[in-house]
């Protein structure tokens, strides 16, 4: 296979060492009915890094990182085979509690849904579930999440009024305090930036990058300059299938698949 | 087809066209023509008996001299009476809705009480009334009854007591009519939580289950909020339509001509009131009728409209 | 997470019970609609078993009615009700047909608004006031304008004739009609009117770009397309007319007897109205009751007809 030279700029300069696997999936199949969508799938999600899944529409890219906090099981005809190893522990197993995968694993949507309140008790809410927290620790905690989103000094004044008020961008990085403010260890990202314009978009991915240092981090992304930018670690769908992953600088610049050159070169979208 | 012929087809077809557009017109026009009379009546003859007197005296004796007597008992009783049946019926209600939206939302077991709630919604309110008459009047009297003349001759003994306390229970009361008239607010409130829970998008409920709480407390702090305009408005649709109702009223409530608060005994309320004055020969009576409607008339179009009001706001807001 | 993984497990524990708890109170809710629909049928049919055990078959076909004698045939009030909402359906489908038209295709979009909240708040006026009206101000007007003149001449036609050969008092079951379509138009008007909005724009932009008119639009492209679910409407309103209670009662005349339009007459819910209260032999309230489950049984059959039909059109959209 040469060498293909494409005009992206990945984050290649310096690339980040090896790091151990905190997500591993293993003959992993998703059905939903009888229709089989996602096939036998076995990659790993470095931990504290940030990678990326890409492929084209109705590849199952979402419909894998949906998997991975469990999202899917409150639709009843969904259902996922194989396991995904986090920790040790196998996630898919009906005995592991689900609000300990989801207090580990969280997630931030493509559409900005903040809840109906106010700006404070939209990050305080997810908290709130799980400890019983005095006035000023809890404030402590929502200005952590919010700092760590890159928010709190929009809204520092603001606090109490609702969130619906706040722009598309600032929404979404609500949704990622509200996220961050459980402590996980890793966020999903869906498809995070495709609702929102240039700008916002850029501070979102500034965010990200800034994240992945205490988070691992998976974003599923069908914008493929965003996976180059922002990621370490790439991984490839098509129809279902895992057909290649590794890092970022690898699969851009010397893909091992025809597929995925093909798809990275634009043959087809 | 030659010129000529076509021409007069086109022109038959612009005149019934023509036609059908000014008798639809006219169709609106009688619409609001009946409208327009029928408010003007109850404005025009409502407002000759309407008087301070009305909130502060009871309901005169028949025959007695114009402008004597008001209507305070049977305000007072049919605000006591819909009050109740609104918070009997709104909880059940918005209970049923969250489970058809949030639990049984495209099952079979879902379709059904949807159609069967909508049934209810418009089953004769009259049926309604005798439904509620026959469990909580007849049958307890007719149990009642049939125990004592098992007890006759054994004097005390807890089945007596059970039976003097169906009999006792099982007359005409506030309480009935309040029943009744919550059946008829339960299916409206039912729809409309239904309807609005399933509004509110699926990336909310996604969003907060993401964050690892449970399912009810997604639903009660997060969903409900954010259907709370609209399911406020199912329960005030909901009692603007009791608010005027008085067919489920005639064999529960009844009517009293005095002050009664008193749940357990025949209550006091507008409709039944204006019902039997509007039917009598008397003149003082007729005009407290149409002051009581007049009345009537005013409180439910302010509900509808507020209620559709906060209706619109909501909508403004998803779009 | 700073939680202690013991703290989780207890707290998944705690959840996953609340969860079951709030499950289970939401679905008895949902079943408790049920209840309401089901337990109303149940109750009339125990109530009216000794009515249908004497008179068999005959309570349906015999205009017999008796209380002094405890005889009891219901053909008058059952034909008073299919009657006066058959007339009803007469006046009501053109006009909301005419009136929804107006809203969706002929009136300027400023006006739209406006006019169908009116056309709404008509459905909000309470029956009672309906019934009011009618007495007080239709009766009079028809008795005195248009009745002489109809009974004189419209009695001489042949067929028709007898319907229309009574004493102009201006009450009656044409009267009764009269009012309840009133009633209705705005119940068949508004589901008309949601139904037209559905038609896919395309497929009317399309015709008119072919050059149609507005009416040719209207009666070959929406009517077509909207067909089960306009029937479903006009069957709403059908089922709405039997059951009413209050509009009628006021009007009918309370003669339990076959009689034409213009004579005094009957119908089973103001038959119920007026003789309910003062029931007292078993029997007499048996026979009111079982009028009650054939009331109900026909509302809803009516009614399940026309939800089937409006929901073929859900169904079409895909919702």
């Amino acid at each position: 296979m040469t060498n293909v030279q494409i005009a992206v700029h990945t984050n290649a300069a310096t690339p980040e060492p090896a790091s151990a696997a905190k997500l591993t999936t293993r003959n992993l199949n998703f059905y939903y009915g009888d229709f089989l969508a996602l096939k036998d799938i076995n990659m790993v999600v470095p931990e504290k890094r940030v990678t990326a899944l890409i492929g084209p529409s109705g590849c199952g890219k979402s419909t894998l990182l949906r998997i991975f906090n469990k999202i899917y099981a409150i639709y009843p005809k969904q259902r996922a085979e194989g396991e995904i190893i986090l920790d040790g522990q196998n996630l898919l197993d009906p005995r592991y509690p689900i609000n300990r995968l989801r207090s580990k694993v969280g997630m931030v949507f493509q559409k900005p849904v903040p809840f109906p309140m106010s700006i404070y008790d939209n990050v305080a809410y997810g908290i709130s579930h799980y400890e019983r927290l005095k006035k000023p620790a809890m404030d402590e905690r929502v200005e952590g999440a919010l700092r760590q989103a890159a928010l709190w000094d929009e809204v520092k004044d603001k606090l109490k009024q609702s969130a619906l008020g706040l722009s598309g961008g600032q929404q979404q990085r609500l949704c990622i305090a509200r996220a961050v403010a459980l402590k996980p260890e890793v966020i999903l990202f869906d498809e995070p930036t495709s609702a929102l314009d240039p700008i916002a978009t850029g501070k979102i991915e500034q965010l990200i990058a800034e994240l992945k240092r205490q988070f691992t981090i998976l974003i599923v992304t069908h914008n493929m300059q965003q996976a180059a930018r922002c990621s370490d670690y790439t991984a490839f769908m098509y129809l279902g299938e895992m057909v290649e992953h590794g890092s970022t600088q690898q699969i851009f610049t010397k893909p091992s698949k025809q597929q995925t050159e093909d798809y990275i070169t634009g043959r087809f979208g | 087809m030659d010129a000529i012929a076509s021409e007069r087809l086109y022109r038959r077809r612009r005149l019934t066209n023509g036609l059908a557009l000014v008798l639809s017109g006219v169709a609106a026009i009688v619409g609001l023509f009946f409208l327009g009379w029928i408010l003007f009546t109850t404005l025009d003859r409502g407002i000759d008996g309407l008087s301070l007197a009305m909130f502060t005296e009871m309901t005169p004796p028949p025959g007695a001299p114009l402008g004597v007597g008001g209507l305070l008992n049977a305000i007072v009783g049919s605000i006591v009476m819909c009050t109740m049946a609104v918070l009997m019926a709104a909880p059940i209600g918005i209970a049923a809705g969250t489970y058809l939206a949030e639990y049984a939302n495209y099952t079979k077991t879902g379709t059904v009480i949807r159609f069967v709630n909508d049934i209810l919604l418009s089953a004769p309110s009259i049926v309604l009334g005798l439904f509620v008459f026959v469990v909580l009047i007849g049958m307890p009297r007719q149990i009642g009854n049939a125990l004592q003349d098992t007890t006759a001759g054994q004097a005390g003994g807890w089945l007596e007591g059970m039976a003097d306390w169906l009999i006792d229970i099982s007359g005409f009361s506030g309480f009935a009519g309040a029943v009744a008239l919550g059946f008829i607010v339960l299916p409206v409130v039912v729809r409309t939580t239904d309807e609005m829970l399933r509004l509110v998008p699926i990336q909310m409920r996604e969003a907060a289950l993401s964050l690892g709480v449970p399912q009810w407390k997604v639903i009660s702090k997060v969903l409900y909020r954010a259907a709370l305009s609209g399911i406020l408005t199912g329960v005030m649709l909901g009692l603007a339509r009791i608010s005027g109702e008085t067919a489920p009223l005639l064999f529960t409530a009844f009517n009293n001509s005095f002050w009664n608060v008193d749940l357990g005994a025949p209550m006091a309320n507008l409709p039944v009131t204006i019902y039997q004055f509007a039917m009598s020969p008397f003149e003082n009576w007729q005009l407290l009728a149409w002051a009581g409607a007049f009345l009537i008339t005013c409180f439910v179009l302010l509900v509808s409209v507020l209620a559709r009001f906060l209706l619109l706001r909501k909508k403004m807001n998803h779009d | 997470m700073a939680v202690p993984a013991e703290h989780l497990d207890r707290l998944a524990r705690g959840d996953a019970r609340a969860d079951r708890l709030f499950r289970w109170s939401v679905a008895a809710a949902g079943f408790f609609v049920l209840i309401g629909l089901v337990g109303a049928a149940v109750t009339m049919a125990w109530g009216g078993r000794e009515a249908f055990a004497t008179f068999g078959f005959g309570f349906i076909t015999s205009d017999h009615w008796d209380p002094g004698n405890l005889i009891f045939g219901g053909l008058a009030p059952i034909v008073g009700t299919l009657i006066t909402a058959g007339i009803a359906l007469l006046i009501a489908v053109p006009v909301s047909f005419g009136i929804a038209i107006f809203l969706t295709e002929v009136a300027p979009p400023w006006l739209r608004n406006p006019v169908g909240t009116a056309i709404e708040l008509l459905a909000g006026i309470p029956s009672i006031i309906y019934g009011m009206w009618g007495l007080f101000v239709l009766v009079p007007f028809l008795a005195e304008h248009v009745y002489p003149t109809l009974s004189r001449t419209v009695s001489q036609w042949p067929i028709i004739g007898p319907w229309f050969d009574g004493p102009p008092i201006g009450i009656g079951m044409l009267t009764a009609g009269i009012v309840l379509s009133i009633m209705i138009i705005p119940f068949i008007a508004s589901v008309m009117r949601e139904v037209f909005l559905t038609v896919p724009s395309r497929l009317k932009e399309s015709a008119y770009a072919l050059g149609s008119t507005t009416f040719e639009v209207v009666w070959n492209i929406v009517l077509p397309y909207t067909r089960s679910a306009v029937i479903g409407g006009i069957f709403l309103g059908l089922g709405r007319a039997l059951g009413e209670t209050m509009a009628v009662t006021f009007v009918l005349g309370n003669a339990n007897r076959l009689a034409n339009l213009l004579e005094p007459s009957s119908s089973i819910a103001a038959t119920i109205a007026n003789e309910f209260g003062e029931a007292f032999a078993d029997l007499h309230r048996s026979s009111l009751l079982a009028l009650g489950f054939v009331l109900f049984m026909v509302t809803f059959v009516v009614l399940s007809i026309a939800k089937l039909m409006l929901m073929s059109l859900h169904r079409r959209e895909g919702n």
